[in-house]
């Protein structure tokens, strides 16, 4: 995938082109099947055609419901990643290096993780109510398990010969998890990052549907409840846009960040 | 033993933890009390009959994804003119959570096991394709070409070389995507045990000791088991893996 | 001088119209020869084997099997490829009887027959009692030998083997060096052997095994020469030792010794 010969520079921009062509062809001939399908089906509540989301698509956007509560699901999932990453990574590299520190969490990570974060909901509705703390609970306990355990392994793979090199060198202990743990166990941790996004996008969803009067998942459920379901389609489709963008937006980074790393089938 | 009580100390602080801060409020759940209806649940059979339910729509919504994504995956993986037409549909609806297509389900499959095995089957579905894709792609070129110079003929390549030498990534994807399957049907339970009535299964059962008989103890009793149903579906998963691909060190 | 087993005719390769990998070579094959095949690194030794096997066409050219056109793999030409090809998921036994069960090879064979040949192939490669191992589960030259007996097995008229013995330690290649001969039949009369073609960078392996060595030179790859080895058969250390063998690696290595360190500077 990542193999550039000197000759494919300008082959890479068409293929890019034919790519996209490739692209617009299929999804037209999605659309193109839904609005047929749509044609027999007579209710419109069941299969609102194309142009119906596409209208609500619009009317949504210029009235800023759209953006608003897109702004508001994506703004829950920046906090409770950051919140969860500021935890998770330094406990994930303790874990990874030291075997005291992975002694004294191992179990109770292994006791919590498969309790998924969805199942907190009821618990976390008694909690806090409905409101903000809701989902940004929810999300943080979604996206935390991915990157703790995620970067714990990450650090545990370290070459030993790396860290037996930066000894050689009369490297201090902090200075070794500087300098080499942490760029060495950056490609994992940043794996995690995206598996923890896709996680915690799938919850906040299911949190705000149930549990939030705002957000992306509460505006489906609404225009649910009231029939709409163009609208509903719409919702959607911004949904999966979103979390295209938010993959697309770390797997940059990732390049950005750790250029030497191969990015493989990982996706 | 040193270290079995290290791996016990924070487990042990976090149950004292647990029991302190709830001796505050009558009503909040404590591991006592936990126990206590874990065992009447356990007893009268609501618990295990709400699990066999939401169990029986994930094996069932696993089952239908599994039928579509391994097949298609196969060709995806092997054909590079399906995959390039068909991935750009892959990649518009593997992004859109299972749950936010929960409201369209149910208005065309209404609000019982239809809509929840539907949901399974579209959150599971992802994982395995892709993972059957990639398994497919990254078959060693020298092992197609062996099979080619030994004569075989396509089906029969298919069958004894393309299938075994992707297996270990198919699997992986499945176990993923069971994963993946069973936190969907919680959700999707919940959510539709919240919006529209009943509909049974684990999920539901939650949501109605939150909003109806507000049972602390029964809704933590249920997370439990909801974990540890996970924990054992990825353990058997990953034992499967070891029992039907000694070879691969997955 | 009976016909050719195979007849390359200015056969040419390139690749994305423009890189030629090999430029019009012509080559006769003899019938039940030990034909090497050496040139530096780019030579496009690689591609002659695969077109031989039917893996890729030639870009211009004929070649020829028995008078007739190579138009793709066939199980009477076997490979033996450079990483072994060894079925991962298939014990050793697995992977030696995979032609006979699953190709043409094994028609007309009763499972009694195939069985006693499988068993019979991996005893002559020395691998009895390690016929239920799983590949990883072998050393480098274990693996070498069940590529091998996997190719013996099927008994194809033709051997193409691709630098099989490069990924072996010194010792274990001059061991497997020997031990091809013996399995190759170098103690039969020339009549009862299977033609090989053999592809390898090392001259004295190429010396040491074939009957003729044909030398390609790189960038295009073109046949520079055809070397014929008369040294004695059964060939064993006292070979390895003896002057001509010495006298014959050295005159390849005048052949290709100046683009070989071209080839190495760049």
């Amino acid at each position: 995938m990542s193999a550039v010969s000197l000759t494919g520079a300008k082959a890479a921009g068409s293929t890019r082109f034919g790519g996209a062509l490739v692209y617009l062809r299929t999804m037209a001939l999605f659309v193109l099947a839904w609005y047929v399908g749509s044609l027999f089906v007579p209710s419109k509540l069941l299969l609102p055609s194309p142009l119906a989301v596409a209208a609500a698509l619009r009317d949504t956007a210029l009235n800023g419901e759209l953006f608003g509560n897109a702004l508001i699901s994506l703004a829950r999932l920046l906090a409770s990643l950051l919140a969860a990453a500021a935890i998770a990574v330094p406990l994930g590299l303790l874990m990874g290096r030291s075997r005291l520190w992975n002694d004294l969490l191992e179990l109770p990570v292994e006791m919590l993780r498969p309790i998924a974060g969805i199942a907190w909901i009821p618990l976390a509705l008694y909690l806090f109510g409905i409101g903000h703390r809701l989902p940004l609970f929810i999300m943080f306990y979604t996206a935390f398990f991915p990157l703790l355990v995620g970067t714990a392994a990450g650090a545990a793979a370290v070459d030993k010969r790396l860290i037996a090199a930066a000894r050689t060198m009369g490297l201090s202990g902090p200075t070794i998890m500087r300098r080499v743990i942490v760029p060495a166990a950056l490609p994992a941790i940043l794996v995690s990052a995206r598996l923890a996004v896709a996680a915690s996008w799938t919850a906040v969803v299911a949190a705000e549907l149930v549990g939030a009067p705002n957000g992306l998942g509460y505006a489906i459920e609404y225009y649910r409840s009231m029939l709409s379901t163009p609208t509903v389609m719409a919702f959607i489709v911004t949904i999966g846009v979103l979390g295209f963008l938010t993959d697309k937006g770390l797997r940059q980074l990732s390049k950005v960040l750790t250029p030497w790393a191969q990015t493989g089938a990982a996706r | 033993m040193k270290r079995m009580a290290l791996r016990l100390v924070v487990p042990v602080l976090l149950l004292v933890g647990w029991q302190l801060l709830a001796s505050g409020s009558a009503q909040a759940p404590r591991p006592s009390t936990v126990v206590e209806a874990a065992i009447a649940m356990l007893r009268d059979g609501d618990l295990l009959a709400g699990l066999a339910t939401s169990l029986g729509r994930v094996f069932a919504g696993f089952a239908i994804a599994a039928c579509v994504a391994i097949p298609l995956g196969i060709a995806m993986g092997s054909m590079p003119t399906v995959e390039r037409n068909l991935d750009p549909l892959v990649e518009t609806f593997r992004p859109i959570a299972a749950l936010a297509i929960l409201p369209l389900v149910i208005l065309w499959l209404g609000s019982g096991s239809g809509a929840a095995i539907a949901i399974v089957a579209y959150a599971a579905f992802f994982p395995i394709l892709i993972n059957t894709i990639s398994g497919v792609k990254r078959i060693e070129p020298s092992l197609m070409r062996a099979a080619l110079t030994m004569g075989l003929k396509p089906l029969t390549r298919m069958r004894v070389v393309l299938l075994p030498a992707a297996l270990p990534s198919i699997l992986v994807g499945m176990r993923i995507g069971l994963g993946i399957a069973w936190t969907a049907i919680i959700a999707a339970e919940l959510a539709v045990g919240a919006k529209s009535g009943s509909s049974g299964g684990i999920g539901q059962m939650m949501f109605v000791f939150y909003a109806y008989s507000i049972d602390l103890n029964g809704m933590v009793v249920c997370m439990i088991a909801v974990g540890i149903v996970a924990f054992a579906l990825d353990r058997a998963l990953r034992w499967a893996l070891a029992i039907t691909v000694p070879w691969s060190r997955l | 001088m009976s016909a050719p087993k195979i007849r390359l005719d200015s056969v040419s390769k390139s690749f994305g119209g423009s890189v030629v990998a090999v430029d019009k070579l012509s080559l006769d094959i003899r019938d039940g020869e030990f034909l090497a095949i050496v040139g530096p690194s780019g030579c496009g030794k690689t591609t002659v084997l695969n077109m031989l096997a039917g893996l890729e066409p030639a870009t211009s050219g004929t070649m020829a099997l028995n008078g007739k056109p190579i138009e793709g793999p066939g199980a009477e030409r076997g490979v033996m490829f450079q990483d072994y090809a060894l079925f991962p998921w298939r014990t050793v036994r697995g992977n030696v009887e995979f032609g006979l069960v699953y190709g043409p090879a094994g028609n007309g064979l009763s499972p009694a027959e195939r069985t006693e040949r499988v068993e019979r192939t991996i005893e002559m490669v020395g691998l009895k009692g390690s016929q239920d191992k799983y590949p990883h589960q072998l050393s480098g030259g274990m693996r070498q030998r069940v590529a091998l007996a996997r190719l013996m097995a099927s008994e194809p008229e033709i051997l193409l083997m691709d630098e099989p013995l490069a990924a072996l330690d010194a010792q274990t290649r001059v061991i497997l060096q020997d031990e091809l001969l013996r399995i190759w039949g170098q103690d039969r009369p020339a009549s009862e052997r299977r033609t090989v073609v053999f592809i390898t960078h090392a001259i004295d392996e190429a010396v040491f095994l074939a009957d003729r060595v044909a030398v390609l030179s790189s960038h295009p790859g073109r046949l520079k020469q055809i070397v014929d080895i008369d040294l004695p058969r059964p060939r064993g250390d006292a070979t390895r030792r003896s002057g001509d063998f010495a006298r014959l690696c050295q005159s390849i290595w005048e052949l290709i010794r100046e683009e070989a360190y071209r080839a190495t500077m760049n």
